[in-house]
């Protein structure tokens, strides 16, 4: 090989370095993103704490998510039962008057889904709940948040581990989930 | 490392700063979007998010009337499947009922109620409110009734039965018209009329396929399109492999072969028209060897005998030793059943031809027995509506009074009678004489395309009503109809919209209903108190079979009950259901029935919804049947009439229903367009089905374009060649060829019924839609026939096996597995 690449390389070299800034800044941008901009705590339309309802005053998760124990969705509380509790209980705080608007209107309260898996991924919540699992193990400790975050990384790994651990029939069986 | 100048820094700059914006959004870009969590502000009672509810109701898709089950989640009807406590369907359904949901979903459904401001059909619709527009008619009618000319007011429907006649009923009388028409394309007239000469009754006959022997059919195909296909389709699987130790024999007689004659054990082609002769060749075969020993034998000889088997062979085209062969079969095997329609009474000797075949059943004493012909008790609500069935020469002389300025408002429910009559009708040209056309449909069909206010009523599966079926399984069933989903547009229930006008029109009337539910619960209601001491004693159980029937639809659509009730025999089905017993003059048990009277109907009606079915579940027993003299006497066919000479039309045209568009009213379903005519495999568009050595005269293959002219008017239709058709016969699927109706039906295929002729069946008046002449004529154009298989033929790789009907097949015990051979070439 008579021809040297050296002289190609030199002259590549200042757009080497600008596209190895740029891959570094994009991997920066990727990570200010993940660690500022979580997303795993989304605005809700009412600040609801579940630190004073489960936490402090220890009422049931399944007392507003009934459906956990028999529908594959755990659902939430419809209005009526929210209000079925503050008619009496602190009626004039300024979030629980916003709660009493939407009863007033007959509307429902958007919530924003806080834990959301692919439409491809079958969760019933009543197995779940019937094997004996604490919401907590997938939810976190959500009686001590006063704003729910997702605290595990809902995906596949987790999943499989639980079921490895818990020797699951059929646990691992590709159909289990995805069906 | 060299030092960095001022335009390097920047660069480096810029795209460090770039990229971590990139870097920021991708990580934004790939984050699941937000999902909102919606809960009710008072849930029903009945609901749990991710939990599916099933709703019971009637199908509506054809005039067949299967139990259906619906299965919700979040309000949303996402499944339809056979009601399994059902007596019709028994827990299956066909295609057509399956594509309910895009009924429901259909995005061509007329949503509000419109108003045409310009001409008639150029489609320029203002929205209206529902009070503007329920006024508006109101005001018409009510100006005509009070000035004494409402009987200038026409209600167009498409069939009711049940308590919904009876609405009907009432709605026009207090109008104070008598112009209540019912319209639909293939109603058995010849059927009804040959019960009503042969046996006197005014219900079409059950017949007991699934018990039967030995079927001789008569172009009805029963699997496709005839009467019930769903509970005929069960019937034939439990006759010929429900029973352990015997299987039942099918023969199809028929000109073109339907699905049933594809499924039949014998297919024996017949002269289009002559299915009543080779019928009465058979009853001549059947009498002169002693098969028939009543004490009007002898009248039957004298009327049969011009009609032995070797007489009639060259005008049925079905050979003298065939004939013989199967009138001996039918009278020594029990029970055997005959069974006509369709094809057979499509044509101008067609009621003579149906009495003949049902005659048949007389003679080898199939009546009101387990696998033959088994009469049908009169329902419980809606006896008078046969007699609102309108032939074709009542749509005829409707069509006059149009013209003649005798109908001032015609209101159209579901019936699309410009689409399902013939060009030569004109009824399109007559209607438009009406000077105000108001159409209760869901969709734009060709009719409601005319109409000057449209008043859209909701789908089957948002509506009240009540059915019972026709023809009914031998006892007495009802069903109610109820919405399974809330209504997803602006419509209004067709009851709701005629107790509103009835009222506006006619305030101190007899309808006091206000809606349909309301109407039903008053009707039924009166049934509960007939029956009520039986029901009260019955109530507990009712709530235990009620919870049956859930269950038993929960596990059907988990597939863990293949077998389900399907598997038994109709005359074994365990209606599980609201089963009340008739009361027989029983005492009440309760002295004050004032006091108990509404939660007990509270319970009954409920019951009855949950369930989906009343009725009874067992056969009354059925006295001797006795034909009268005359009948006798008269008994006899006459060669058919054609329209158009046989020398300028060489070829009979079979329009036939389709599986998936039936009339027609199946073409805007996506599912129905996409799905593959049983036989020759065809998607979307329509086919003229021609015999291979035909089209080999004619030069003609498949795909080749031709204009099918009958002396009435032409389509162009692309040609297919189909073995199973006789030579002089071709054959058109009816359901397309749609102008309006909505982006899947319009546009495509071409409608076999706008060439007919007005050939009548002289009795009944109904159209002997195969009766009209045609001939073809090439284009030279070509068109794609679009076809799931490619070719039609076995070509030597032995797919289809086949073995000759042995005698030895015949007496095999255990015919589930016949061993299939095929004999060496």
């Amino acid at each position: 090989m008579g021809v040297s690449l050296l002289p190609t390389l030199k002259l590549l070299r200042p757009t080497a370095m600008i596209v190895g800034v740029a891959f570094v800044g994009l991997l920066f941008g990727y990570w200010l993103n993940r660690t500022f901009v979580p997303g795993t705590e989304p605005l809700q339309p009412i600040n609801f704490s579940h630190q004073i309802h489960a936490g402090l005053y220890q009422i049931d998760c399944l007392y507003c998510h009934s459906n956990a124990r028999k529908s594959a969705s755990a659902g939430v509380p419809s209005v009526n039962k929210c209000v079925g509790c503050h008619e009496l209980v602190v009626p004039d705080r300024p979030q629980i008057r916003l709660v009493m608007e939407y009863w007033e209107n007959q509307e429902p309260i958007p919530w924003v889904k806080v834990h959301d898996l692919p439409d491809f991924v079958h969760f019933p919540h009543n197995r779940h709940v019937a094997a004996g699992l604490e919401c907590q193990e997938c939810h976190g400790p959500v009686e001590t948040m006063d704003v729910v975050s997702r605290q595990a990384p809902v995906e596949m790994g987790l999943c499989l581990t639980c079921h490895r651990d818990h020797q699951v029939e059929f646990g691992l069986d590709c159909l289990t989930c995805h069906k | 490392m060299a030092s960095i100048d001022r335009r390097d820094f920047l660069k480096l700059v810029g795209a460090g700063g770039v990229g971590t914006g990139a870097g920021f959004m991708l990580r934004e870009a790939i984050k699941h979007p937000v999902e909102n969590l919606v809960p009710y502000p008072v849930p029903p009672e009945d609901f749990s998010p991710g939990i599916a509810t099933w709703y019971n109701t009637v199908c509506s898709m054809c005039s067949a009337g299967c139990g259906i089950t619906v299965r919700t989640r979040e309000g949303r009807a996402k499944k339809i499947e056979g009601n399994p406590s059902h007596p019709v369907s028994q827990g299956r359904l066909c295609a057509r009922g399956q594509a309910g949901l895009q009924v429901l979903y259909n995005p061509d459904r007329v949503t509000t109620p419109l108003r045409q401001t310009g001409e008639r059909g150029s489609e320029d619709w203002l929205p209206l409110t529902w009070t503007e527009g329920l006024g508006q008619l109101s005001a018409r009618l009510g100006e005509l009734s009070s000035s004494g000319q409402g009987g200038a007011v026409c209600l167009l429907s498409e069939g009711q039965r049940g308590h919904m006649h009876g609405l009907f009923e009432q709605f026009i009388a207090e109008i104070g018209s008598d112009r209540l028409v019912y319209y639909d394309y293939d109603h058995p007239h010849p059927l009804l009329a040959a019960m009503n000469r042969l046996f006197g009754t005014s219900r079409l006959p059950y017949f007991d396929l699934g018990n039967t022997d030995y079927l001789v059919s008569f172009g009805a195909d029963y699997l496709g399109s005839w009467l019930s296909p769903v509970h005929h389709g069960l019937g034939f699987g439990q006759s010929r492999q429900g029973r352990d130790d015997h299987r039942g024999r099918f023969v199809q007689i028929e000109p073109r072969m339907t699905l049933s004659g594809a499924a039949a054990d014998e297919w024996i082609p017949a002269n289009p028209g002559t299915e009543g002769i080779i019928a009465l060749a058979m009853a001549n075969r059947i009498v002169s060897q002693g098969g028939y020993q009543g004490d009007d034998v002898d009248a039957w000889a004298v009327a049969l005998e011009p009609y032995a088997a070797d007489a009639v062979a060259e005008q049925t085209g079905v050979a003298a030793e065939t004939v013989t062969r199967l009138a001996d079969t039918f009278a020594q095997t029990g029970p055997s059943l005959a069974i006509g329609g369709d094809g057979a009474g499509r044509h101008s000797n067609g009621v003579d031809a149906l009495t003949a075949i049902s005659a048949l059943n007389y003679l080898a004493g199939n009546l009101g027995i387990e696998g033959g012909l088994i009469f049908n008790p009169e329902p419980v609500a809606g006896q008078g509506a046969a007699a609102r069935h309108a032939s074709y020469r009542s749509m005829l002389e409707l069509a006059e009074d149009a013209r003649e300025g005798r109908i001032q408002v015609l209101i159209v429910n579901q019936a699309n009678p410009v689409f399902t009559m013939p060009a030569a009708a004109g009824i399109g040209e007559a209607l438009a004489r009406i000077p105000l056309i108001v159409s209760l449909s869901s969709f734009m069909d060709e009719t409601t395309a005319m109409a000057d206010l449209i008043l859209p009523s909701h789908t089957y599966l948002e509506s009240w009503g009540d059915d019972f079926p026709e023809p009914g399984v031998g006892f007495r069933a009802g069903t109610i109809s109820q919405p399974v989903v809330s209504p997803l547009y602006d419509t209004r229930d067709t009851g709701d919209t005629l107790l509103a006008v009835a009222a506006a029109v006619n305030p101190d009337g007899g309808l006091t209903a206000v809606t349909t539910e309301e109407y039903l619960r008053q009707q039924w209601r009166a049934i509960f108190e007939g029956d009520g001491p039986a029901e009260a004693a019955a109530a507990d159980a009712q709530e235990a079979i009620a919870a049956e029937t859930e269950e038993a639809a929960v596990e059907m659509a988990a597939q863990d009950a293949p077998e389900g009730a399907a598997g038994d025999a109709p005359a074994d089905v365990e209606v599980a259901a609201a089963q009340v017993a008739p009361a027989e003059g029983a005492a009440p048990t309760d002295p004050d029935p004032a006091g108990w009277m509404p939660d007990a109907f509270d319970e009954f009606w409920n019951s009855l919804l949950r369930a989906g079915v009343w009725g009874e579940n067992t056969r009354a027993e059925q006295g001797p049947v006795t034909v009268d003299a005359s009948v006798i006497d008269a008994i006899g066919v006459d060669a058919p009439e054609f329209a158009g000479s046989s020398e300028t039309y060489p070829f009979i045209l079979q329009p036939y229903l389709s599986m998936n568009m039936h009339d027609g009213s199946g073409a805007n379903l996506p599912w129905m367009q996409e799905l593959p005519d049983p036989l020759t495999s065809v998607v979307y568009g329509s086919w003229l089905e021609i015999n291979p050595a035909t089209a080999q005269e004619l030069g003609l293959r498949d795909g080749d374009l031709v204009e099918v002219e009958s002396p009435d008017g032409a389509v162009s239709v692309p040609v297919l060649t189909f073995p199973a058709i006789m030579p002089n016969v071709v054959a058109m699927p009816v359901g397309q060829g749609h102008s309006e109706y909505g982006r899947y039906a319009s546009g495509r295929g071409a409608n076999p019924i706008e060439i007919l002729s007005s050939q009548m069946e002289p009795e009944t008046g109904s159209l002997a839609w195969n009766a009209t002449r045609v001939r073809l004529n090439p284009t030279g154009r070509r068109a794609s026939l679009v076809r799931t298989s490619g070719v039609s033929r076995d070509l030597g790789r032995g797919i289809i096996q086949t073995t000759a009907t042995a005698e030895e097949e015949h007496a095999s015990t255990n015919l589930r597995s016949i061993p299939i051979t095929v004999e060496p070439a």
